[in-house]
């Protein structure tokens, strides 16, 4: 589903260059949940801003779903990303003045669905989350893991392959956050791959495996992990 | 098009929305008026005179001293004239077209009428009248030298012939020749009735303003105005040498006699720019108004677009982040711009009218042509258009990774 490798990412100024991710390796197979973790600094974001095609790389490779991404222009970054990731972001990301409806209808409508499609994928999606009731409320009504539902609604709507969590509970009590966690685990068994970035070591070890990054690099995996998802051809075993 | 969802999510925040829709309105609506009325001034100022305005100017003198023979002066001073090279025609008049002053009264086809015929600008020249004017004769003949008189406050020599203007022959003999036509010009008790000897396809009166509606009905006579010590020429130099025989005039006059001044040497051209200050500052004030209001507009559709680029920017990385390419960042907020325009031209259009409306009521000025306000529509959509394309296009460019930057 999602194959970096050798990635690098550099940011270049005309007196230093950083580097962001330094020959990162990650393979991560359909139908798993990953969790990314490490401290600050460490390039988790920008792990997880590439793996969305939010930023482009300056080094190595990265398939995704079997398309390499790299040589895209910005209109085929934007439109797979449209297609193959649904986003949950650490702030929810809900647009304040629509309604939980036209929230939800923001990527169906860049998808170009007609309104009969969208209306019965909002619906589902809506509903999938428990607040189809709530269709006509705004965020500013909602309690914060009623957004992260709605934000989780949002990305699932467009059936995507791939769902990438930016810190999904960080914002969250932990009763919420417990809710939130299962709501994820509950779409990753419906066959949902998840890539989630968290510096909560409780979440992650409900993931099925772990990475973890300092430095840009991958530096240590979790063992528990199930082999199912190991990907032998990998050429660094950033995975167990 | 997103046009339901913006339109909802503008509805959420309705001041700004409101503000920028009223600047619009009220935009449209002063800028077609306004627009309208400087088309009327520069159709009043464009209307000609009839006279040739470009080689023409008149000359005053005014004598001083005792034994200031007035009727001897004229007569040399017309006789040099006519002699001064560059010089195509000279003539006494009493009054110029363009010039504001002037004398005019009823004219009547009989003497038992109660009202009168028509009103007309009277002039008073020599038979060299229509030459020093320009003036185009169309029917009939000019003055013969036999023909002109001396006119004085005192005494009151009725005319026996008179040349009437195009306008003035079409409202007292209307379809019909008005030459060899008899016409009372002054009190039929008193004064028998002047012929038109020949009509003359345009003369302004000395009046363009709004107050005087007969603007080309006017009378030429055959006389030499006398008041007092004062007279006044038009005098018509060959193309090209107006001013040079302006300032020959001006010697010339002055050494031929000293006992008077010479004086008020004004080209018709200026004639002209004086006659219409009032219309030409008109229409520069409405055109400031309307260039600082189209400004003022853009600008505010610039500011407003600007404050909401930079308020919504982790909303547009989120709209990337979900899938939007750069170009439906572009449209979203050219879309949101076009509601807000569209929402305020509807309300600027009933304005415009309405607007003119009051002004027929309160100046009795004409009805704003319906085209003015779909024109003005177009060029205001045009304008937010243009105005919301630099901050839009600053949208565009917000980068997707955005979206995932800590608050």
């Amino acid at each position: 589903m999602l194959k970096m490798t050798h990635l690098q990412k550099v940011y270049r100024t005309h007196l230093i260059e950083t580097y962001a991710l330094r020959d990162f390796s990650i393979n991560v197979a359909e139908g798993e949940f990953v969790a990314v973790t490490g401290p600050s600094g460490s390039g988790k974001t920008t792990f997880l801003n590439i793996a969305g095609l939010l930023e482009e790389f300056t080094g190595g490779s990265y398939l995704l779903d079997g398309v390499d991404v790299h040589g895209l222009d910005d209109n085929g970054r934007s439109r797979l990303r449209n297609e193959k990731i649904g986003f949950i972001f650490q702030g929810f990301n809900l647009i304040p003045d629509l309604n939980l409806f036209d929230n939800v209808d923001v990527p169906l409508r860049y998808r170009g669905y007609g309104a009969a499609e969208r209306k019965r994928r909002i619906e589902e999606a809506l509903g999938r989350v428990g607040l189809s009731s709530r269709m006509k409320h705004y965020p500013s009504e909602l309690s914060g893991g009623q957004q992260q539902r709605v934000a989780i609604a949002r990305a699932l709507a467009g059936s995507p392959r791939l769902l990438l969590a930016d810190e999904p509970t960080g914002n969250l009590d932990s009763l919420m956050a417990r809710g939130v966690m299962e709501l994820l685990e509950e779409i990753n068994g419906q066959g949902t791959t998840i890539v989630m970035v968290t510096h909560d070591p409780e979440l992650a070890a409900r993931a099925h495996r772990n990475v973890h990054v300092i430095d840009g690099q991958v530096t240590d995996f979790d063992a528990e992990s199930s082999p199912r998802h190991v990907d032998a051809g990998a050429p660094v075993a950033a995975i167990s | 098009m997103e046009i339901r969802p913006i339109l909802s999510a503008l509805l959420r925040s309705k001041v700004s929305m409101i503000l920028i829709g009223l600047q619009v309105a009220l935009t449209l609506a002063i800028v077609c008026n306004a627009l309208f009325i400087i088309g009327q001034r520069f159709e009043r100022m464009q209307r000609p005179s009839g006279m040739n305005e470009t080689d023409t100017f008149a000359v005053s003198s005014v004598g001083f001293g005792e034994g200031f023979d007035v009727r001897a002066v004229q007569a040399a001073d017309l006789a040099l004239l006519r002699r001064l090279p560059g010089v195509v025609a000279a003539t006494s008049i009493n009054s110029t077209p363009l010039s504001g002053s002037g004398w005019s009264s009823g004219v009547q086809l009989t003497a038992e009428q109660k009202t009168q015929s028509a009103n007309a600008a009277f002039y008073m020249v020599d038979d060299h009248g229509l030459d020093a004017l320009g003036a185009k004769l169309i029917a009939g003949r000019n003055f013969l030298p036999t023909e002109v008189g001396i006119r004085t406050l005192d005494e009151t020599v009725a005319p026996a012939s008179i040349i009437i203007s195009q306008a003035l022959a079409k409202s007292l003999f209307p379809g019909e020749s008005a030459v060899g036509k008899q016409i009372y010009i002054d009190d039929p008790q008193t004064t028998p009735k002047a012929t038109i000897v020949g009509v003359v396809e345009r003369l302004q009166t000395p009046w363009v303003n709004d107050g005087y509606a007969d603007i080309e009905n006017s009378l030429i006579q055959p006389q030499m105005l006398v008041i007092g010590t004062a007279s006044q020429y038009l005098i018509r130099a060959e193309p090209g040498r107006r001013d040079e025989v302006m300032k020959a005039v001006e010697t010339q006059l002055a050494a031929a006699n000293p006992s008077r001044i010479v004086g008020k040497l004004r080209d018709m051209e200026a004639q002209r720019r004086d006659a219409y200050a009032n219309d030409r500052a008109m229409a520069i004030i409405l055109g400031a108004v309307i260039i600082a209001l189209l400004a003022i507009t853009a600008l505010g559709i610039v500011g407003m677009a600007s404050f909401w680029v930079a308020q919504r920017t982790r909303q547009i990385g989120t709209r990337r982040a979900l899938g939007a390419t750069r170009g439906d960042i572009l449209r979203y907020f050219q879309t949101e711009n076009f509601i807000i325009t569209t929402l305020g031209l509807i309300l600027g259009s009933i304005l415009a009218y309405a607007l003119s409306l009051w002004m027929m009521q309160a100046y009795q000025s004409p009805r704003l042509p319906w085209h003015y306000v779909p024109i003005g529509f177009l060029c205001l959509w045009a304008l937010g258009q243009i105005a919301v394309l630099g901050p839009a296009l600053r949208a565009s460019r917000v980068p997707p990774a955005v979206a995932t930057r800590t608050l």
